[in-house]
Parts: C-alpha cells; sequence; structure tokens
C-alpha cells in the first residue's frame, strides 16, 4: 500500500498542512479585501447621502420661494416640508448627475404611508422600502440634525444620520429615516466591485494552486532526500539479511542523524560479521579437532576387520580407538563447558576463600607432571580471602600450572604468586619456556588456537583450556592476562576481587 | 611399491601403515614435517600420503620444499574442509586430497589410481601377452586362469608391468619393494623372480646381467 510509505504519508501531511495554510490565507485576504470595498462603497453612499441636507447653492434663488424665509421662521412641520422638497430636488438633481456614471447611484425617496415621493430610478418598485429600524435616540432629536447646521444641542457623533446599510441583490444600499416616517435611500450597484472580486478570488485560486503544488513538489524532492539513506540502509540490511554480511552502508555525511544512525548500524555489522566468522571458525575447528580421532577409531576398525587378526592385535586397535574416544570425550566436555560459560547457566558462587590455598593445592595436584618433566615449581603464596568459586578458580590454576610445566623446558622453573594490588587479589603464574610470539600473544586466549599447530594435539590438548579459563575469571568479574618475553618464558596474570 | 605415510597422529600413523603394507606396499612413516621432507627426498617412493597439520614443518611446506626436487606423487591428508585448502593443496603440487576422517578403502583406492598414474598406466588391468594384471584387484591371471601369488611376488610383477620396456636395476627393485623396516637380504630378489617365472612362463620376466630385470614390451 502506498499509503504505508513514510514518503506518501509526509507528502500526505505536508499537502494537507499546505492547502489549510493557504486556504486560510487566501479566504482573509478575500474577506479583507471584500470588507474594505464595501467600507468604501458605504463611504461613497454616505457623502452622497450628506450631501442631500447640504444647503441648495444660494446663486439658484428662484428654484425654490421657501428660501426667502427659511431664516426667518423655523417651523418643525415646515421645516419637514422643505427638506422633503430639498431632498427631491437633490435627488433629482443627483439622479441625473449619476444617471450619467457607470457605477451610477439611485435615490429613492419614501413617504411616511410608503408611496415613493421622489426617485431617480425607472423602476422604484423593484425597490423594497427598507423595514423601519427604531433608532436609538429620540427622533426628535435626530430630526434635528439633519441638516448639518449648528443646532440648539449638538450631539456627538460623526454624522447626524446614523442610517442602516443593506446589501440586496448586487446592490449596496444606505437609507435613513427622517423624523416623520420618510425614508430616503441611496443605492448603488456593486457590480464593479464583485467583478474585481470575482478577478481576486479567481487569481487567489490561481496562485495558491500553483504554490500548492510548488510545495507539493518540493515537498516531494524533500522527503524523498530525507527517505534516501533509509532506502540505502534497507537495501544494504536486505542484502545482509540474504547472507552477505560483508556489506556496509554508504555514509556521505557522518554528522547528520542518518549519518549517526548509519555508523551504529554499520558498527553493529561489522561485529555482527565478526561474531559470525568467529562462531563458524569455532564450529570448523571444533569438526577439526573431532576429525582426527574420529580417523583414528574409522581407520583401525576398518583396517581390523578387512581380515582375521590375532588377539594383540585386536587389543592395539581397540586401544586406539579408546585413546581416540578418549580424546573425543576430553574435547565434547570442554565444548559443553564453554558452551555453558557462554550462556551464563553456570552461575559462579560467590564466597571468601584463600587464593593462596587453592594455588597451593593445584600445585601439589600437578607436581607428579612437574617432576616427570624436571619442572621444579617455586611457591610465594601469602594467605589471600577473595571472593569467588573456589573450585572453578582451581581449575583456572591448574589449568594455567599445567600450561606452564607443558611449555617449559627441561630443569624449567615455574613460579606461582599471590599478591594483593591495588584492591584486588591477583595470582602469577610464570614459566621459564619459549615465550609466546608477539604475532600469537593476542589470539592465545582464542578457543582452539594454538602458538605451535600441533605439538599439544599430540599431547591431546585441543586449545580450549586457556579459552573456558578466561570465561571462568571473566565470569567472576575478574581478569586473565598474560605478558610474555619470547626466549624466556611468560607471565599469565590472574586478577579476582578481593573479599 | 613403496609408500611414505607422514602424520603425527601416532594412532593413525600406525592403522595406516598397516593398511598401506596390507594392500601390498612397502611402507615407511614419518612422524614430523622435517623427518617427512628428509625421507621423501632421498627415497624413491612412488607415492607419499602427507597430512597438512604437522608439527614442525607444515604439509604445504613440506610438498612446497619437495617439488622442488622431486615428482613423487603427493596425497595430502587433512582435517580442515576448506575449499581455499584443497584449492591450496592443489595448486602447491598435490596430486590429490583426502579430507579426514577418511574411508579406508577409498584412501587404498586413491593411493592405487595415484601409483598407476605416476606410471603413466590409467588403466587397472595390465595385458600383457597372455598374462592379466588386475591391479584394482590385485591378482594375476594367465589364459584366463587365476595365477596365486605371494604379495610380495605381486608387487614384483606390477612394478615391472608398469615400467614395462625399461630395465628395471636391482636397487630400484629393492626400495620400491621392501621399507625400512625390511632386512633385506641380497638374494631374496632372485628367489622372487624365480618363483614368478614358475608361475608365470620363463620368459615373462628377463634377465639383464648386470642391469636388472625388465618385461618386454612386445609380448
Amino acid at each position: 500500500m502506498i499509503f504505508n510509505s513514510i514518503r506518501w504519508r509526509l507528502q500526505a501531511w505536508h499537502g494537507l498542512i499546505l492547502v489549510l495554510v493557504l486556504a486560510g490565507f487566501g479566504l482573509s485576504a478575500y474577506h479583507v479585501t471584500r470588507d474594505n470595498q464595501l467600507r468604501r462603497v458605504d463611504q461613497e453612499l454616505d457623502q452622497r447621502l450628506g450631501a442631500l441636507f447640504r444647503p441648495p447653492p444660494p446663486q439658484d434663488p428662484g428654484s425654490s420661494p421657501e428660501h426667502h424665509h427659511r431664516e426667518a421662521r423655523f417651523d418643525p412641520s415646515e421645516f419637514t416640508v422643505r427638506i422633503r422638497e430639498a431632498i427631491q430636488r437633490a435627488v433629482q438633481q443627483a439622479g441625473a448627475a449619476d444617471a450619467s456614471q457607470t457605477n451610477a447611484c439611485y435615490y429613492v425617496l419614501w413617504q411616511a404611508d410608503g408611496s415613493v415621493l421622489a426617485n431617480s430610478t425607472a423602476n422604484p418598485q423593484a425597490i423594497p422600502l427598507p423595514e423601519r429600524i427604531e433608532p436609538a435616540a429620540p427622533p426628535e432629536s435626530q430630526g434635528r440634525e439633519p441638516s448639518g447646521r449648528p443646532s440648539a444641542e449638538p450631539r456627538p457623533g460623526p454624522r447626524m444620520f446614523q442610517g442602516a446599510a443593506r446589501t440586496r441583490e448586487e446592490q449596496r444600499e444606505l437609507f435613513r429615516f427622517l423624523p416623520h416616517g420618510e425614508c430616503i435611500l441611496v443605492g448603488r450597484s456593486l457590480a464593479p466591485e464583485l467583478a474585481a472580486m470575482h478577478r481576486l478570488g479567481f487569481w487567489l485560486v490561481v496562485a495558491g494552486t500553483a504554490v500548492l503544488l510548488l510545495g507539493l513538489a518540493g515537498g516531494w524532492w524533500l522527503a524523498s532526500r530525507a527517505i534516501r539513506p533509509i532506502e540505502d540502509i534497507s537495501a544494504t540490511a536486505m542484502k545482509i539479511a540474504a547472507g552477505d554480511l560483508s556489506q556496509r552502508i554508504n555514509a556521505a555525511d557522518t554528522d547528520s542523524e542518518f549519518g549517526r544512525l548509519t555508523a551504529v548500524l554499520n558498527s553493529t555489522f561489522a561485529r555482527l560479521e565478526a561474531a559470525f566468522a568467529h562462531q563458524s571458525r569455532f564450529t570448523s575447528d571444533a569438526s577439526h579437532e573431532l576429525r582426527t580421532p574420529l580417523s583414528v577409531i574409522l581407520s583401525e576398525t576398518q583396517s581390523s576387520l578387512s581380515r582375521e587378526r590375532s588377539a594383540p592385535e585386536y587389543r592395539q586397535a581397540l586401544e586406539a580407538c579408546r585413546r581416540a574416544a578418549q580424546r573425543m570425550r576430553t574435547l565434547a566436555e570442554s565444548l559443553l563447558e564453554l558452551a555453558r560459560l557462554d550462556a551464563g547457566q553456570e552461575p559462579m558462587k560467590r564466597e571468601p576463600f584463600d587464593l593462596a590455598r587453592v594455588a597451593r593445592e593445584a600445585v601439589e595436584l600437578l607436581r607428579p607432571l612437574a617432576t616427570e618433566r624436571s619442572v621444579e615449581v617455586r611457591c610465594e603464596l601469602s594467605p589471600l580471602e577473595c571472593l569467588g568459586d573456589a573450585e572453578r578458580i582451581s581449575q583456572v590454576a591448574t589449568n594455567l600450572l599445567t600450561n606452564a610445566i607443558h611449555f617449559n623446558r627441561t630443569q624449567g622453573e615455574v613460579r606461582i604468586a599471590t599478591l594483593a594490588e591495588n584492591g584486588t587479589a591477583v595470582l602469577t603464574v610464570t614459566d621459564t619456556g619459549e615465550g609466546i610470539s608477539t604475532e600469537d600473544l593476542p589470539h592465545i586466549f582464542e578457543r582452539f588456537y594454538r602458538a605451535d599447530k600441533s605439538r599439544s594435539r599430540a599431547q591431546g590438548r585441543a586449545g580450549l583450556g586457556l579459552a573456558i579459563s578466561k570465561a571462568i575469571v571473566d565470569a567472576h568479574g575478574g581478569a586473565l592476562e598474560v605478558s610474555s618475553q619470547p626466549g624466556a618464558g611468560s607471565t599469565f596474570r590472574l586478577t579476582l576481587p578481593l573479599k | 611399491m613403496r609408500v611414505l605415510v607422514v602424520e603425527d597422529e601416532p594412532d593413525l600413523l600406525a592403522s595406516l601403515l598397516r593398511a598401506v603394507r596390507e594392500d601390498g606396499y612397502a611402507a615407511d612413516g614419518a612422524a614430523d614435517g622435517e623427518e617427512g621432507l628428509y625421507k621423501a627426498e632421498n627415497y624413491d617412493y612412488d607415492a607419499i600420503v602427507l597430512d597438512i597439520m604437522l608439527p614442525g614443518l607444515d604439509g604445504w611446506e613440506v610438498l612446497r620444499r619437495l617439488r622442488k626436487t622431486k615428482k613423487t606423487a603427493v596425497l595430502m591428508l587433512t582435517a580442515r574442509d576448506a575449499v581455499r585448502d584443497r584449492v591450496r593443496g592443489l595448486d602447491t603440487g598435490a596430486d590429490d586430497y583426502v579430507l579426514k576422517p577418511f574411508d579406508l578403502d577409498e584412501l587404498l583406492a586413491r593411493l592405487r589410481a595415484l601409483i598407476r598414474r605416476s606410471a603413466n598406466q590409467p588403466q587397472a588391468r595390465l595385458e600383457i601377452g597372455d598374462i592379466l594384471i588386475d591391479t584394482a584387484g590385485r591378482t594375476v591371471c594367465r589364459q584366463g586362469e587365476p595365477v596365486s601369488l605371494t604379495a610380495r611376488e605381486y608387487a614384483l610383477v606390477e612394478f615391472l608391468a608398469l615400467h614395462r620396456g625399461k630395465v628395471v636395476t636391482r636397487t630400484t627393485l629393492y626400495e620400491h619393494l621392501f621399507d625400512e623396516n625390511d632386512s633385506t637380504l641380497s638374494n631374496l630378489l632372485d628367489v622372487h623372480v624365480s618363483n614368478i617365472r614358475k608361475k608365470l612362463g620363463h620368459d615373462f620376466i628377463t634377465t639383464r646381467r648386470g642391469h636388472g630385470y625388465s618385461i618386454e614390451k612386445t609380448q
């Protein structure tokens, strides 16, 4: 499913956010512009409405006989009539003036009973009389103000006529109710504004779509770029899963998050490969160790069975088979022990014991072997209480001593010593043998590793002793180290926690 | 036929020597690379069984040094089943390669084939006049009738037959038919030749006085 792809999901979210932002921006821009235009239209209409109440030009005295006594006598009813006439005239004038313009204004004056008193449009019936809205201020005060001249009680407010506005179909209309119920309305078509708004809307949509497409393309590019390392990683991981452990991810930039992930994965792969190589070498070594005794058994039995043999010959063959079988048993036990140590199935006891006593017992156990090989064992043991599994440490000490005796020269010497150092118990076993060459030294604790490829095998040793010893010491939280001087001998150093 | 076995595991060496001897060959043993190389360089063996994992000189080194002076057929014996090792062994000049643990019969069959090939006689059956020698079954027939030969007699017939048309000196015969453990009596060879002539006809083996013996090519 493509919607499971991160790239598609990123793209979808990115697109959604982009659409929302663009829509929000476009809609607000559209609304602000429309409001501004309406306000401008309202202002214009308001100005025209206000112009109706301005006094007629003085150079036109004959047009209205009432002008002569307008200032002489102020009578409210008279005023209404005069205003009505003035408005009627202004309506006619303004209507005539505006009729020539494209965005012509129209005026309608209704009487209180709803009949049209004056208008500038051909079809006043199409314009419904606005519903009367109750003004907040008393009609008297409103009535005194329309002329705009200073009145007896000046009221706060920018204009005298606070009427209402309405949008009817495509017309914007501003209307006022006069004190006696007359209603004056000025309106004009919104067609130019609406056309402009349509254009604006169209361009907003076009620009928005363009930005959206651009953004989506950019987002796709970004997502692809961001995804590419993941694809590299997944391709490499796939090859590794298919069995090619030598594959590594190409890390171009090492500082980015992906660079660090790549480094981590690569080091994991390297460790995996090393572990696999180690495992396969171990298996191959183990099978190699098994092959020689197996060859002995196979060849002895086949050869013995090929014809009738004498009793001593059978005995010889059986003894050879027994020796081979014993070697395989030793190997199998060692392998099992290593496997248990690897799995951590054999918990080490943590009991206080005397390292010197364990060492001394190991020395006594191996004294016959030392005598047989004319090797002298010197002990420098002082009591040293430490924590651990005495039996296992005894196994390690025995192994170290056996090696020291085996790989010694005749008339050689083995020195075994205990000492406390930096809060740890240390057991050292030093021999005067040939030593270990510098190229063998780093591998000496590896399983099946033998400095001399065959000598120890002939002695029935598989090359697992030191590996087992190290595993035991590691399980104790201690350390087993070796230093060697080729030609002069080696020193094995066992470190354990003190009690 | 004389075979050298170089193997450091004493039990395996003893077992191999016995098997090779019972197959009718004279056999010498060597427990390490240096002894093996010394013997291989100083005797004309018909084949060498060489273990790779040896103390001192390993099998590869023995083979490399031996190839400077001798072309003796070498069968490598190893416990490592890696293609790389096999390729290396064959490239160094080994003629065959057997993996431990091996089947004794197979090892002996390979050894026989190796010896035949090194004598330029790839066929297991050799026909000389009315005599038929089957080197695989180690039998000899005269006019279709099996002839009973002792192991030593058979070895002598096989060696001369494999080197048919050539004069084989007494020294060479001694070297190839008796191993280092045999106390060779000087007239033992004459006794064997005389016995073979009784069984296979007087003219089967020609004596070249002062040189040695041969089986003529044109019989």
